[in-house]
């Protein structure tokens, strides 16, 4: 579909962006307020890894056992990747990022600001009422970095156009499966939120949204979970084995369609949005919740089965996969689990797990 | 030789096999080797040699399965070797079970019910440790040819444990043992001891359903059946050729792929 | 829990167990006496008052293997604030520790495998692969664990315990109290204190409605205040360590250790560490070292390698080599200033998010500085262990700067605080006679 080949790319959205006076910055993984950053005129642009970057430099200073999108991230810094943004930002999503963030600050400090954020692991009052206070923490650093000090209305309304863009983010998800689009397509333009202004990212996703053609694509239905779809050639690879991801439980996708905020109070809101979203490991909601929620996707989705795509080391997922497994078997929703790195080019073992786990659930239907 | 109506190839990590398949489904034929580097040469020639035995491949099915399977463009279609391996032992047995099927890069555990259908599998994690490699990286330490390493295992009743797992921590162990002069077939003992146990994990990971089978080139390996039964309590029942279950089930496929009158090329 | 049952626990805990347990330590003492019970011509003995500490560890699982007849059971991590929940007389788990015990047992590869053949990757912390080991399976060195009640997860030690006691809480189907403590990259906020505090208060009532009863607020203060005496008389006996010869190794910390993490607010927690500290005195008066013609001192980082800590102590000891002191026991103790009985949430709340591993990587180097300038040190082994990602993240650098900017050898020893599998014993052997050679012994 051509909207897809006229998703702009990452670089140059980033040169458009400091072009008009803007400032950009590196974000780790997972969960971070876009609308905050915006506010200041800063354009959060991810970094999930990324994959396939010569990890020698993250070696020297991080152990074998630490997972790679943490040792890439590293070795990007170092050779260069995120000199073009202004501030790295790093959400304590769990201890590997934790000890990246306190390596970087301790010991490779790299030339720009780092501004970590603690995320609470509960939904409690308490919760809340200390997120909102962090993110007036990160407010007054930003507001030192960017010499701006918006508004609670500046604030509000860019949260509005967060808001709105996670609305039709969240429709993208809603109609994935009627979409005249390839997996990897979906997820292409799914993934471009993870660095285009908010503002282009609607306009985008309406378009495609326009062409929803209201008739189910064909193959067999399975659910993705894990952290990242990378290399993303895995999703042509699902739909050569004849396969369609109909929906996802990814940390980078389907754990942040954030539902819009309560509170009046903007910091408050921000806060919200993100403790109510999907349930997420990281944020420490109970597996009873990821697995009501994994359950509805398949009810809502006619996903067959689900695979667990989960980086190694990764034990934020690792500790839950037993028990999710077993819920599941007992639901009668097969499941299959494959554990990657993602410097690694899709392996044959990767490939064979999953063709094998397709071929039950074909002789299932 | 014409009786055959049906083909499976398994491109493997250390052998390539064909099997050929009767209107029964019985296999009639095949040829086994070594795996060379240039796998599509020697699927040409092995297409080659069935060509001469069959006289015209056209009409004759041929489903591939393995590593390589994605590199015979000769085949009609291809099928994982777990959905294979459990149709050729179903095919032979006529009952489910457990299949363990330890290979040179990969081994699985394939539960496979009554009714011959895959119900759950694992393979190895992405470490060589509980895969054949494991035990010939460290054998080949302990200069001791690879076919001679079950019988040289079972010799002996005194074992020495290796704890590593890991094959490259596992060779510096044997290396130290071999320095204080414990005995060979000792440390081949342990070390089947430690892949049979690793083993063992996958095979609780899928939850054992009685009978054991046993498929894979490591089959000819006498101590891995023997250590095997003692580690789980369940007899354990082998094909009779046991390298050749992958490709059987392939050429199955085949079978039915001609039984439907789909399209053959 | 009705009368009968109440007289069984007596029965089984305070008559049998306790006379079992004193009969085990008198014996043991005796044996202690005659020196007919050591057999290393390398090390000194272990402390006479070991027994007493093996007693006292004894009776704590004793009592947990009737638990059921008497209280009420929480499961609680390593570093989670215990003296409100000994204040609701709840008995108190570690599953850490019974972690550790299983580790210096040498059962973990049996029990772990119990975890990883459900489908738990051995990637994940090899303590958490102990404890849903034996959750699976039943198996452990102690008797049998008791179910919790409730659990208690504090993440000032790692986010590793949460999901692990994620998994528990959907297992037991029992409520976990979580006190989050938001990571000290720099500076501690004002915010992330208070939050803390918060959740302690949150947490009383959840923990008021398991046990029953309500929180007798002086008794809090009287068990906060026997948690600080023990830490001080903790911090105490690990600064005797200062004296050369080298008293007590980290070795023998890392086993007498049971009864301050486990037994923090309890008086005979006290009573044992003053007579411990008492023993060493004498020691020191008699110029008692751990090893005979002790030539270097050396400082530990991270977790025990619980099953080959006497291997280790041997080795070095050969050479006349010591370890004198470690950032982890050390972190036991370091706090004990912060601790007031008379505010216990306040101190509380400040003590458990300034713990050593919810500090920065930059603060432990400066803690291992500080350390090897007041112990005197001459070397340091930073155990880099798989099952403990928090500590061990930022060992490569802090090496680094050791080595370049402090002057002090340093040695990183790959390898796993519970599982043997992780452990190479060439690989370590080499490694640490390479590392002698340096240190110039």
């Amino acid at each position: 579909m051509e909207v897809i080949s006229v998703i702009p790319r990452r670089l140059d959205v980033i040169n458009k962006y400091k072009e008009q006076g803007g400032y950009v910055a590196a974000v780790l993984p997972i969960h971070y307020p876009r609308a905050l950053l915006r506010a200041f005129n800063v354009l959060p642009v991810e970094v999930w890894g990324p994959p396939r970057v010569d990890t020698s430099h993250g070696a020297t200073h991080l152990q074998p056992y630490i997972c790679s999108i943490v040792h890439n991230t590293l070795s990007f810094l170092q050779m260069g990747g995120l000199d073009i943004t202004d501030v790295i930002i790093i959400p304590h999503a769990c201890d590997s990022l934790q000890g990246l963030g306190s390596v970087l600050l301790d010991f490779v400090p790299p030339d720009k600001p780092i501004v970590p954020i603690y995320l609470p692991r509960g939904r409690r009052e308490s919760d809340i009422v200390f997120l909102t206070r962090e993110f007036y923490a990160i407010y007054q650093r930003l507001e030192a970095i960017t010499g701006r000090a918006p508004s609670d209305a500046d604030l509000m309304k860019s949260i509005r156009r967060e808001e709105g863009a996670d609305e039709v983010l969240i429709k993208l998800h809603q109609s994935h499966s009627c979409l005249p689009l390839t997996d990897i397509a979906f997820y292409r333009l799914i993934r471009s939120r993870e660095y285009l202004p908010a503002e282009t990212f609607i306009e985008l996703a309406q378009a495609v949204l326009a062409k929803d053609i209201k008739k189910p694509r064909d193959g067999i239905p399975i659910l993705l979970s894990g952290i990242v779809p990378e290399p993303m050639s895995l999703l042509e690879a699902i739909s050569e084995m004849g396969a369609m991801v109909v929906a996802d439980d990814l940390a980078c996708c389907g754990r942040r369609l954030y539902p819009p905020g309560r509170s009046g109070d903007p910091l408050r809101r921000m806060a919200e949005r993100i403790i109510y979203a999907p349930p997420d490991p990281t944020r420490g909601n109970p597996i009873r919740e990821r697995r009501e929620h994994l359950l509805r996707l398949i009810e809502n989705s006619g996903a067959k089965g689900v695979v667990f795509y989960d980086v190694k080391f990764c034990e934020p997922e690792l500790f839950d996969l037993p028990t999710l497994r077993c819920e599941l078997q007992k639901a009668k929703v097969p499941s299959v689990t494959v554990e990657v790195d993602i410097n690694d080019p899709l392996s044959h073992q990767t490939l064979t797990r999953i063709e094998a786990f397709l071929e039950i659930l074909n002789e299932r239907r | 030789m014409s009786g055959i109506k049906a083909l499976g190839i398994d491109v493997g990590s250390t052998t390539v096999k064909i099997v050929g398949v009767d209107t029964e489904g019985k296999m009639c034929w095949h040829i086994l080797e070594q795996a060379e580097p240039r796998v599509e040469d020697q699927v040409e020639r092995f297409l080659d040699h069935t060509r001469q035995v069959v006289g015209t491949l056209d009409r004759i099915p041929l489903v591939a399965t393995g590593y390589g399977r994605g590199l015979v463009e000769q085949a009609t279609r291809s099928v994982t070797e777990i959905t294979c391996h459990a149709k050729g032992v179903y095919r032979e047995f006529g009952h489910g079970g457990t299949l363990v099927d330890i290979g040179g890069q990969d081994s699985k555990v394939i539960g496979i019910s009554p009714e011959g259908k895959v119900l759950d599998f694992v393979m190895n994690d992405k470490c060589a440790a509980g895969t054949g490699r494991f035990l010939e990286n460290t054998a080949s330490r302990l200069k001791v040819p690879l076919d001679r390493m079950g019988d040289e295992a079972l010799s002996v009743v005194e074992e020495v444990p290796i704890s590593s797992t890991c094959t490259v921590f596992a060779e510096s162990e044997v290396i130290s043992l071999i320095a204080h002069g414990v005995p060979v077939a000792s440390i081949l003992r342990g070390l089947h001891r430690s892949l049979i146990k690793r083993t063992v994990a996958m095979i609780r990971t899928v939850g054992i359903v009685p009978p054991l089978m046993l498929s894979g080139g490591v089959v000819l390996n006498p101590a891995i059946c023997r250590l095997l039964e003692e580690e789980t309590g369940e007899k354990v029942v082998l094909p009779r050729y046991p390298q050749l279950m992958g490709a059987h089930g392939a050429a199955l496929f085949a079978l039915e792929i001609l039984n439907d009158g789909s399209q053959v090329s | 829990m009705s009368v009968a049952d109440t007289l069984r626990y007596h029965w089984n805990v305070n008559l049998l167990g306790r006379a079992a347990l004193r009969w085990r330590r008198w014996q043991t003492e005796l044996l202690a006496k005659t020196g007919s019970g050591w057999r290393s011509e390398i090390l000194t003995p272990p402390l006479r008052i070991s027994a007493w500490t093996k007693e006292l560890v004894g009776r704590h699982y004793l009592q947990g293997n009737f638990a059921h007849l008497h209280d009420k059971v929480a499961w609680v991590t390593s570093g989670a604030p215990i003296e409100f929940l000994r204040a609701l007389d709840f008995y108190v788990l570690y599953p850490e520790n019974h972690g550790a015990i299983c580790g210096a047992a040498r059962v973990v590869v049996e029990i772990a495998s119990e975890a990883e053949n459900a489908g738990y990757s051995r990637d994940i912390c090899s303590y958490a692969r102990t404890d849903l080991g034996t959750l699976i399976s039943g198996k452990t060195p102690v008797g049998k664990l008791p179910k919790p009640d409730l659990l208690l997860a504090c993440t000032n030690i790692c986010q590793t315990v949460l999901h692990w006691y994620r998994v528990l809480a959907h297992h037991f189907e029992v409520p976990l109290i979580l006190i989050d403590t938001p990571f000290i990259y720099t500076q501690v906020s004002d915010h992330a204190l208070t939050f803390v505090k918060q959740q302690l208060e949150e947490a009383i009532p959840m923990a008021e409605k398991v046990a029953g009863k309500s929180l007798d607020q002086r008794k809090l203060k009287q068990i906060t205040r026997l948690s600080q005496m023990a830490t001080y008389l903790w911090l105490e006996l690990l600064e005797r360590c200062k004296h050369r010869p080298t008293p007590i190794s980290v070795f023998d910390q890392f086993t007498q250790m049971a009864p301050i993490v486990e037994m923090r607010g309890d008086a005979v927690t006290v009573d044992l560490y003053s007579a411990m500290l008492k023993e060493v005195n004498d020691r020191i008066a008699q110029g008692i070292g751990v090893v005979p013609n002790e030539k270097k001192r050396l400082l530990w980082d991270n977790l025990p390698i619980w099953y080959r800590m006497r291997y280790l102590a041997e080795f070095l000891g050969r050479h006349g080599i010591v370890i004198t002191a470690s950032t982890y026991t050390n972190a036991w103790g370091e706090l004990a200033d912060l601790i007031n009985p008379e505010q216990p949430l306040v101190s509380a709340s400040r003590t458990l998010i300034h713990t050593l591993l919810n500090r920065g990587a930059g603060d432990k180097l400066a803690t291992m500085r500080r350390m090897i300038d007041e112990y005197n040190l001459d070397g340091v082994i930073l155990h880099s262990d798989r099952s403990c990602k928090p500590y061990s993240i930022g060992q490569i650098d802090q090496r680094d700067r050791l080595i370049r900017e402090y002057g002090v050898p340093a040695l990183l020893l790959e390898a796993d605080h519970n599982d043997p599998r992780s452990f190479s014993e060439e690989q370590v052997a080499n490694r640490l006679d390479a590392f002698i050679e340096m240190l110039g012994v």
